[in-house]
């Protein structure tokens, strides 16, 4: 590529010469001969206009794109539920485990004061209300993580 | 990218920001043929590979490597320049029609060029990108995008010195 392909592109296609071009234009036969056309070119492409998009074209595209978009939030969601239930999981077995642990104490609490039947009915009851607690706890964790997707959906 | 969740407000305000140059891009580039339906289908394949799209690069650049792809597509499957070089005069001589506007001519001499090249030129002149953007556009070196823009600004103004 010689300095005369840079001075013929920068005429037509860049705001205004670098120096070095313009120092190798002022001198050069070669790119005092191609002023003219060079000048054409530009004068031309600079009068392409091209129309304005059509109104109706962008809601068209979002119509296409409709069933495209629920499918991308229906595997967003799935997505999103999948990651909440599996980080759910992981402390679950420790949850359990410290769950069983203070059933276990507090029947052997309630035991050395209470009648032996008393006490069973007291810990049958608590370890109900864990148990209880702790299903709502995980039934909830996809309803709270899909929340936002359904936010999104609504919108 | 919002899209790739299916938040179609994220959609409708990409289609605002991007629907004058995008529109503009290919009616440069394909000569007005198809135009609408390259716009649509431009729109789709960007939300159908929302997921894939690295959000460390440019949406502009991604966008318009998918409009360009398509192009040649299209092209392809033509097989044809969008307007014929020669089916008007490209010089100001005056002509029998000239005074249809300059726009057609201007759209004939970017017809004039091979695809490669219009759509460096395209890119460059009306949408002001930087060679390295638009060789990440057209997926070549910059080097490329350099010597098509010298290739395509000798072929134009020897067609216009030729008056073809």
């Amino acid at each position: 590529m010689s300095a005369c392909d840079d001075v013929r592109t920068a005429r037509v296609l860049e705001a205004e010469l670098a120096a070095e071009e313009h120092a190798h234009a002022a001198t050069c036969a070669a790119c005092a001969a191609d002023t003219p056309a060079v000048a054409l070119v530009a004068r031309r492409l600079a009068a392409h206009e091209v129309p304005a998009p059509d109104g109706g074209l962008r809601a068209r595209v979002i119509d296409a794109a409709s069933p495209l978009l629920a499918s991308h939030a229906r595997r967003a969601e799935r997505g999103r539920l999948v990651r909440a239930v599996a980080v759910g999981l992981v402390p679950l077995p420790l949850v359990v485990l410290l769950d069983v642990l203070l059933v276990r104490y507090l029947d052997a609490l309630l035991t050395a004061f209470l009648p032996r039947a008393v006490a069973l009915w007291l810990v049958a009851d608590y370890a109900a209300m864990l148990a209880l607690l702790l299903g709502v706890t995980y039934a909830a964790i996809p309803v709270v993580a899909t929340a936002p997707l359904r936010r999104l959906h609504a919108r | 990218m919002a899209v790739a969740a299916g938040d179609g407000r994220a959609l409708e305000e990409l289609c605002r920001r991007y629907e004058r140059p995008l529109h503009a891009f290919l009616f440069r580039q394909t000569g007005g043929r198809d135009v609408d339906d390259l716009y649509q289908e431009t729109w789709l394949h960007a939300v159908r590979g929302a997921r894939g799209f690295d959000p460390r690069r440019r949406f502009s650049t991604w966008l318009f490597q998918i409009a360009v792809n398509l192009c040649r597509d299209a092209h392809r499957r033509a097989g044809a320049e969008p307007v014929s070089p020669d089916d008007r005069r490209l010089t100001g001589v005056p002509g029998p029609d000239d005074g249809r506007d300059a726009a057609l001519d201007a759209q004939r001499l970017l017809a004039a060029l091979p695809e490669a090249q219009r759509s460096a030129v395209v890119l460059r002149y009306y949408h002001d990108m930087p060679e390295a953007e638009i060789a990440a556009v057209l997926g070549c070196p910059a080097g490329t995008v350099k010597s098509r823009l010298h290739q395509a600004v000798a072929r134009l103004a020897a067609l216009v010195r030729d008056g073809r």
